[in-house]
Parts: C-alpha cells; sequence; structure tokens
C-alpha cells in the first residue's frame, strides 16, 4: 500500500467518525429526556457560576435575626437554624457540588480507564491478581469505603500535601477513587471484546509498539462507553459527594452543601420543621435526575 | 454443580481475606493515633500509653496482623477498641435490625418493582412504558437518604400517617413497629424500585423477542400468556442478579437511610467504628456486609441455573 492510499484511508476514517458525531448529536437534540435534564442541569451550573451574585440573600450570614422561620414573602424557603436565608443557600449549595462532583467523576474515569485498558490489552497474572482486588473492593458498599477513606486522611501528612489542605480536593480524590476499580472493570470487559479483532492483530503484525495499539488503535473504538460511563459517574458523584457531606466526613461548615443542610435540619423534623430538609432535597433530587437523563439519552443513542 | 459451587465458595473466601487484609493496611499502615483518637485530646497521656498496651497496639504490624487472622479463623474478633465490650455482643443486635428493615424493604420492592418491568415491556413504548421508566430512572437515581428525607417530611411531619424517627419503644408489639419500620423501608424500596424494574424490563423485552416467544405467539397464545409461561421465567435471571447484588448492598449501603430514620442498625455501628478507627468492629462488619454480598450473588447464580437449563450447562463447564 502507498503512502497515499494509507493517507486517503484514514482520511475517510476520520470523516465517517465526524459523520457518526454529528448524527449522533442530531439524535441526541431530538431526545425530550435530553432537554429536559439539559434545562435542569443549565440551571444549577448558572447557579453555581453566579454564586452569590445571583441569591437574594448573602447566604452565610444571619439575615433573620429571630432564628428559625418558615417560609415567607421575604424568606421564600424560610430560613434555618441560626436564621440564614435558606433559599438563598440552595442555590449557593450547587456551587460545592459542581465544583467536587464531575471533575472527581473525569479523574476517575481517567485512571479506571487506564488501568482497565492496561488489564484488558495485557490480560496474564497482573490482570488476574487486580481483577480479585476489584472484585473485593466492590464487595463492600461505596459509601463504607469513602467513609473510612476519608476519616483516615485527616491523619495523614501526606494527604495534606497532595490536597493543598483544601477538603474539596481531598473529597474529588475520594470519590475518583471510589469510582475507579467500576470504570477499570467496565473498560477491562470492552477493551478484552476489541482486543483480538482483525484490526488489533493487524497492527501488532505491522509490528506496532502495545502504546499505540491501545491509545491510537483500541482507544478510539472504546469511546463510546467510555463517554456514557463518564456520565453515568458524574451523577453517581453527586450521589455520593451529598451523602458524604451528609454523614459529615464531606465538606465542611459553613458550605451551603445540600447533603450538610440535610443534616443539619434532620434533627428539627421533629418538631415539625420542614422547610429546613425538603428544599436541600428537592434540590439534590433534581439535579441527579437531570444529569440521570442526559446520561440515559446519550446511553440510548450510542446503544443504537 | 457441586463443584463449581464449591469453587465459588472459596473464591469467596479468597475475596473476603483480601477485604479484611485492605481494612488491616488501610487503619494500620496510615499514620493515625488510634488510641489518642478514641480517648480524646485531653485524656492524660498515661492513660493513652495503657490503652495502648491492653490493646497491643504497639506490637509490630505482622504481630497485629497474624491476630486478626486468627480471629478471622475463630470468627471471635475480640473486645471493641472504643467500648471494651465484646465485639460479637455489638455487634448482632444492629445486624438483626437491619435484616428486618430490609427484609421489609425487599418485600415491598420485589413484587411491584418486577410488576412494573413486565408491564413496562409488555405495553413497550407506550405512554405507560415511558412513565415507568422515567420513575425508575428518576427514583433509583435520588440518594437514599433524600428519599428518606422527603418522606419523613410528607407522610411522617406533614400527613402524620407514620413515624419520622424509627427508634422503637421498647416492647413495642410487631404491628406497632410497623409504624416505625415502613417509612425507612419504602425509602429503600424505592431506590431499588428502579434498578430492580429497568432490569425485568430489559429481560422481558430480550425474552419476548426471542424465537421461542415467536413461536408461542405463532401456536396462538395470547399475549399474557405468552408473558406468563414462556417469557417470565427467562426474564428472571438477570433481574434475581440485580436483587441478589442489592440485598448485599441493603446492609450497610444504605446508611442514609438509617442514619435519617435514626435507626440503631448496622449502619450506626459502622458509622462509630469508623469515627473511632476501632479496627475489631469494622473487620466484624466488613466480613459480615462482604460475606451476605458474597453468598447472596452466589445463591443468585444457583437459582438461575436451576430456572435456565443452558446457564447450568454454562456453569458446570
Amino acid at each position: 500500500m502507498t503512502a497515499v492510499e494509507q493517507g486517503s484511508v484514514l482520511d475517510q476514517a476520520t470523516i465517517e467518525r465526524k459523520q457518526a458525531r454529528r448524527e449522533n448529536w442530531r439524535l441526541l437534540r431530538r431526545k425530550p429526556g435530553f432537554i429536559v435534564g439539559g434545562v435542569v442541569v443549565g440551571f444549577w451550573v448558572g447557579c453555581a457560576i453566579l454564586y452569590t451574585r445571583i441569591t437574594p440573600k448573602d447566604p452565610f450570614t444571619y439575615t433573620n435575626p429571630e432564628g428559625k422561620v418558615g417560609p415567607n414573602g421575604t424568606n421564600w424557603f424560610g430560613t434555618d437554624k441560626i436564621g440564614r436565608d435558606i433559599f438563598s443557600r440552595v442555590l449557593a449549595g450547587a456551587r460545592d457540588v459542581l465544583l467536587v462532583a464531575p471533575p472527581a467523576a473525569l479523574l476517575g474515569v481517567a485512571v479506571g480507564s487506564l488501568f482497565g485498558m492496561t488489564m484488558g490489552y495485557f490480560r496474564g497474572k497482573v490482570d488476574l491478581v487486580i481483577s480479585r482486588l476489584i472484585e473485593a473492593v466492590l464487595s463492600l458498599p461505596l459509601i463504607l469505603v469513602g467513609l473510612l477513606v476519608l476519616t483516615l486522611s485527616d491523619t495523614s501528612e501526606l494527604l495534606k500535601a497532595m490536597t493543598f489542605g483544601s477538603r474539596r480536593i481531598l473529597v474529588i480524590y475520594v470519590v475518583a477513587l471510589l469510582f475507579t476499580p467500576i470504570v477499570a472493570r467496565t473498560v477491562r470487559a470492552a477493551v478484552i471484546a476489541e482486543r483480538d479483532l482483525d484490526y488489533v492483530t493487524s497492527a501488532r503484525l505491522r509490528g506496532e509498539s502495545s502504546t499505540f495499539i491501545m491509545t491510537r488503535e483500541i482507544f478510539p473504538n472504546i469511546t463510546a462507553p467510555i463517554i456514557v460511563e463518564l456520565t453515568v459517574r458524574i451523577g453517581y458523584a453527586i450521589f455520593t459527594v451529598a451523602t458524604l457531606s451528609f454523614l459529615g466526613v464531606g465538606l465542611p461548615r459553613p458550605s451551603p452543601d445540600w447533603g450538610l443542610a440535610i443534616s443539619d435540619g434532620r434533627d428539627l423534623l421533629q418538631a415539625g420543621d420542614w422547610w429546613l430538609v425538603t428544599f436541600p432535597a428537592l434540590a439534590i433530587a433534581t439535579l441527579v435526575i437531570g444529569v440521570n437523563l442526559i446520561a440515559d439519552s446519550i446511553q440510548s443513542v450510542y446503544d443504537r | 454443580m457441586p463443584r463449581y459451587i464449591l469453587k465459588r465458595l472459596a473464591l469467596s473466601l479468597v475475596t473476603l481475606w483480601l477485604l479484611v487484609t485492605i481494612v488491616f493496611v488501610m487503619v494500620t499502615l496510615l499514620p493515625s493515633d488510634i488510641a489518642r483518637n478514641i480517648l480524646g485530646n485531653t485524656a492524660p497521656e498515661a492513660s493513652v500509653i495503657a490503652f495502648r498496651e491492653e490493646f497491643g497496639l504497639t506490637d509490630p504490624w505482622l504481630v497485629r496482623y497474624g491476630r486478626l487472622m486468627k480471629s478471622l479463623v475463630t470468627f471471635d474478633f475480640g473486645t471493641s477498641w472504643s467500648t471494651k465490650r465484646p465485639v460479637g455482643g455489638m455487634i448482632w443486635g444492629p445486624l438483626y435490625r437491619s435484616s428486618k428493615l430490609a427484609g421489609l424493604a425487599l418485600l415491598i420492592t420485589t413484587p411491584i418493582s418486577i410488576g412494573a418491568g413486565l408491564i413496562a415491556a409488555r405495553f413497550r413504548d407506550t405512554k405507560l412504558d415511558r412513565g415507568i421508566v422515567l420513575v425508575g430512572l428518576a427514583t433509583a437515581s435520588i440518594p437514599d437518604f433524600v428519599t428518606g428525607a422527603l418522606l419523613a417530611v410528607i407522610f411522617g411531619v406533614k400527613l402524620k400517617w407514620f413515624q419520622s424517627v424509627a427508634t422503637i419503644p421498647e416492647g413495642t408489639s410487631a404491628l406497632g413497629q410497623l409504624d416505625y419500620l415502613f417509612l425507612p423501608a419504602l425509602a429503600m424500596a424505592i431506590v431499588y424500585f428502579g434498578y430492580i424494574a429497568r432490569m425485568m424490563r430489559s429481560g422481558t423485552i430480550r425474552s419476548l423477542e426471542s424465537d421461542y416467544t415467536r413461536t408461542a405467539t405463532m401456536k396462538g397464545l395470547t399475549g399474557s400468556q405468552v408473558l406468563r409461561r414462556h417469557a417470565l421465567r427467562n426474564s428472571l435471571a438477570p433481574t434475581l442478579t440485580v436483587i441478589s447484588v442489592q440485598i448485599g448492598f441493603l446492609f450497610g449501603g444504605i446508611v442514609g437511610v438509617e442514619v435519617v430514620y435514626n435507626y440503631p442498625g448496622l449502619s450506626q455501628v459502622i458509622l462509630n467504628a469508623v469515627k473511632d478507627l476501632d479496627l475489631p468492629v469494622l473487620q466484624i462488619a466488613v466480613t459480615i456486609i462482604g460475606g451476605i454480598y458474597m453468598l447472596t450473588t452466589l445463591l443468585a447464580d444457583i437459582v438461575i441455573a436451576w430456572l435456565n437449563p443452558r446457564a447450568r450447562l454454562e456453569l458446570g463447564q
């Protein structure tokens, strides 16, 4: 095969890929789930970006001298235990979770893909051992592992240096760590399905290096499951971050984080103060449903 | 078949050993002063030293690991570091209570989700199907503690139908306990509805599209007859796998629900053990949760093999 012919074949492949991408995007835009999810997530992303610029009151100061009051004309969602405006805190709470969850998902998918690709491509003893380890970790609930790691990391100087003293970065690391085994397992399965196909064999016969085959031959063919995994993981990351905050090991006070707010309001539920819990809970619910609607639409387009 | 089960059991043991070792490595090798952590910052140095002596925290890690392995074999995990009570006594009560809650949740969720999945598949691509899929997606993606909190607000605080806190007074009758347990169980049931219904739907659709279903239809069976006699059996297999995985996660997986309702289950024990880095309690909790997970998945595989002769063949190999 001459160089020119090879070039044209490659060009054609690029064009085809571009066409497929455009077609996917066209299908995606028509999905009602994608549109609804996009609007909901867009709203929260807007809140996260504008932050205190759009909150009617300062989410961190005690605007109501009476302390806790129910929803009324000035405090639409009421105020919390110490008189802070819940409406403002719910809007501002989008920032913390959106600064932590998507990066955590991205990091987890990146590291997990790396592991999964190496395991699936080389197989052998290393794959066997790591697979067993993954199996063991996955038999424990994620939240339990997260709790343990976050509690332990308080004492580690090394971790403190790695996170620059920021709790947010620590939570990102931990959630990414929790997702790595799951992603690795998914990507490993995808690679194993590809590795014995003709194009990989021919690349091997051409004498290409393992790195080249993994990154340039196999990787472009498994981007679909990786993208699906990423969107699904973002939903789970929000889930996990909120739960960890709720359990008191996530983001610290006075963060307006929703999980934290539910944890604080729970004690007052008994007395009939429903607004402290309801609004942050609805915020979490809408955000995760929005993200999952998007993830679901992307998945159905790719699985077509 | 027996050989397969034995092999799986052996593998589960290896996984359990790995699990316990991972927790040990995390707690032991990371630099944390367990004695100081449990006794608090104000405790005098002498009592901290005495504490370390008492629980052998100053021994080399290999000795401590050996002790752990011994306790794993004899299933005697010793005494808790923070409460100084035997670990066994601390764990069985909460485990029983968690099982009760999880059992109730499964009782609610299994028939409803399987039914919803079947209906969705039977009326595929209609409004009904879309509705079920959407509800499933929503319920499965909302964190358990959020669902629990919202249910507590609506049915506990506003409507006052059930108790919004699940601390059951001593001597409550079984029916009276339901008043306390219903909301947390419902919250768990709602979380799992999505997973199970989704699996059931896709499993049923797959079997409805298969050749034997077409044959049955051509034989002149009605839609519901085909569903009952032919599709159901086959679509149950993937659903069972999902249910079994969820059972494993029902323990400790939904820490949030137990915390929201203040339920004295396994989650409380685990939360406290993690906070204190109470290794003996943590180890037995991890062993039990991991063990339940592995046993239920194994059990599901066996039932699937029993349901489907083809899977039995695959397992035999």
